[in-house]
């Protein structure tokens, strides 16, 4: 079973492309059926989700790990509490608060939802522990105002949980499907997985040219997770522990 | 004496320490803000208009009606509906203790192995499926239970077994699905019982071993206990995400054949975005909602943390 994931995508791939000539899956895809923009679109809001969720979340968790405000407590559970609502609950409201925010159709309407409570937990996890109390008082006493205390020195003691909720993004960003399927109406503006789809259902006995559009929306997740598995793992296995 | 000084407590009289909680509160207010107008506006506003639209009637062109509980009355006489629980519940119930057991077998497993290059391979590739799209991991598979050219009724004729019409015979469509499904997570859940069992600690192991324990009785007795907490998560988020199912469904049967693969979220979306009932759909979710929050706490009351 765990071999077959990876011989999945290097079986089918290989039996169907020496099928039908190789490349030229490829080239028809990003050709014929605009990959290139389904991937830059795909791109774009993966990478605004990603900064965006990587300091916004930062930003709450430190305030929660490290600071002292009333009504923290309570604070703190209603966003523990939002965690636990099911995406699709909310997708109908969204797409109606969307539509009042003329939002509809737009990339910016596919990242702006992805930042939730999960980050800001997992940020004030991490920072509770490993962002030790002294150096932040002595960055305080040489007079930095708390703004510069984030950037020089929460932020770079907290890289790894932050390349851990970027990795997490990421990949929920890149693979998010129901979403993009419910906002989106233009073909163009579409994202790699709903192409996909879309591919899918078109054309249902041109393997070849699936298995390409498969491979191509597989590969950057699956590059980054290479690269990143240290983290990647450590991240879950930090959310699961403590959680 | 400098600004430093200042600040030192037994310096500070009661006003400039009200003064500096107050600024000191204010500047946390001002970290969390962002986050928190982001959460208002896509959860907590959200949540309140599902509960608020699945007592009206709504097809987003004219202002939503007041129709109390139709809506809800109307969810227990829907076929669809019922199909759709009835098959989310099933779904639930074969994958969650299937893709559990298996992620603590392998990661037992994996745990009473040496370090090395296979070890690591193979953690690795259970991985893969975990970090693909649904998207991606149903198009595969719908090509690989393929009745006439799909790998896996390829493989069942070796052994004599007549092809199977998976994906085409409500019998059997169900199935495949949750197939799928714990293929794809077990490697997710491998990976915190992985950890897990790392930490517990050697010197358990090591004195049962000394009473005489074999291996197998060392781990009924010592790692499933252990792990009990875990298991709690495991569990718990398991059946949470199967509840929410879609993306498989809706890219390997599309609920088909008939009614045998749609699910809870499946109807939802068909509600709400292809015919546009939304007050309907707002019910229909708020159903979800429901069931689980019950399913939680009752999960919570019966497997949940001790000590």
């Amino acid at each position: 079973m765990a071999l077959m994931s990876f011989q999945d995508t290097a079986t089918l791939d290989f039996h169907f492309r020496v099928d039908k000539f190789d490349l030229d899956n490829y080239k028809r895809i990003f050709k014929n059926y605009n990959f290139f923009g389904y991937l830059s679109n795909s791109l774009y809001v993966v990478a605004s989700a990603c900064v965006l969720n990587t300091f916004i979340s930062s930003m709450a968790g430190y305030a929660f790990a490290k600071k002292h405000f009333p009504l923290k407590r309570e604070l703190f559970w209603l966003y523990l509490a939002t965690m636990m609502i099911p995406a699709q609950v909310t997708l109908i409201p969204t797409f109606i608060i969307m539509k009042q925010l003329d939002l509809l159709n737009t990339l910016t309407a596919l990242y702006l939802p992805i930042l939730n409570a999960f980050g800001v937990f997992l940020c004030r996890q991490f920072m509770q522990e490993g962002l030790p109390d002294e150096l932040i008082e002595a960055a305080r006493m040489d007079g930095c105002r708390e703004l510069r205390i984030y950037t020089s020195v929460v932020l770079p003691l907290a890289k790894p949980v932050l390349v851990s909720l970027a990795v997490f993004t990421f990949i929920t960003t890149w693979n998010d499907f129901i979403w993009p399927l419910v906002i989106i109406t233009d073909s163009a503006k579409q994202t790699l997985t709903l192409a996909l789809s879309t591919l899918q259902t078109n054309y249902t006995v041109n393997y070849g040219l699936v298995t390409a559009g498969t491979t191509l929306t597989f590969l950057p997740p699956f590059l980054f997770y290479v690269f990143m598995q240290k983290q990647f793992v450590e991240g879950i296995a930090f959310s699961g522990i403590k959680a | 004496m400098n600004q430093a000084d200042l600040t030192k407590p037994s310096l500070m009289t009661g006003s400039i320490r009200r003064g500096n909680r107050w600024r000191d509160a204010v500047g946390a207010y001002a970290f969390i803000l962002p986050s928190f107008i982001l959460i208002t506006v896509f959860y907590l506003i959200p949540i309140l208009m599902t509960g608020f639209y699945s007592v009206t009637k709504f097809n987003l062109i004219q202002k939503p009606t007041f129709v109390g509980l139709d809506n809800y009355t109307r969810m227990f006489s829907d076929p669809f509906v019922t199909a759709s629980i009835r098959n989310t519940f099933v779904f639930t119930l074969v994958t969650v203790p299937i893709q559990t057991f298996l992620a603590l077998l392998l990661a037992a497993v994996f745990a009473s192995r040496k370090d090395g290059f296979w070890k690591n391979f193979t953690k690795s590739s259970t991985f893969i499926p975990v970090i693909s799209s649904m998207i991606i991991v149903g198009v595969l598979w719908r090509m690989m239970f393929n009745t006439d050219i799909g790998i896996i009724n390829s493989l069942l004729s070796v052994f004599g077994v007549e092809p199977v019409n998976w994906l085409g015979d409500k019998n059997t469509a169900l199935l495949a699905v949750c197939i799928v499904s714990i293929w794809k997570n077990v490697g997710y859940f491998l990976v915190i019982y992985y950890v897990a069992i790392m930490e517990i600690p050697r010197s358990l192991y090591e004195a049962a071993e000394m009473d005489g324990a074999n291996r197998r009785q060392q781990f009924w007795m010592i790692t499933i206990p252990s792990l009990r907490n875990i298991t709690y998560l495991v569990v718990t988020l398991g059946t949470i995400w199967s509840f929410q199912v879609f993306d498989l469904v809706y890219i390997m049967t599309g609920g088909g054949p008939g009614t045998s693969t749609i699910t809870l979220v499946m109807t939802i979306y068909d509600t709400a975005f292809k015919v546009y009932d939304m007050g309907y759909a707002s019910a229909i979710s708020f159903l979800l909602f429901t069931i689980v929050i019950l399913v939680s706490v009752i999960q919570k009351r019966f497997l949940g943390e001790r000590g």
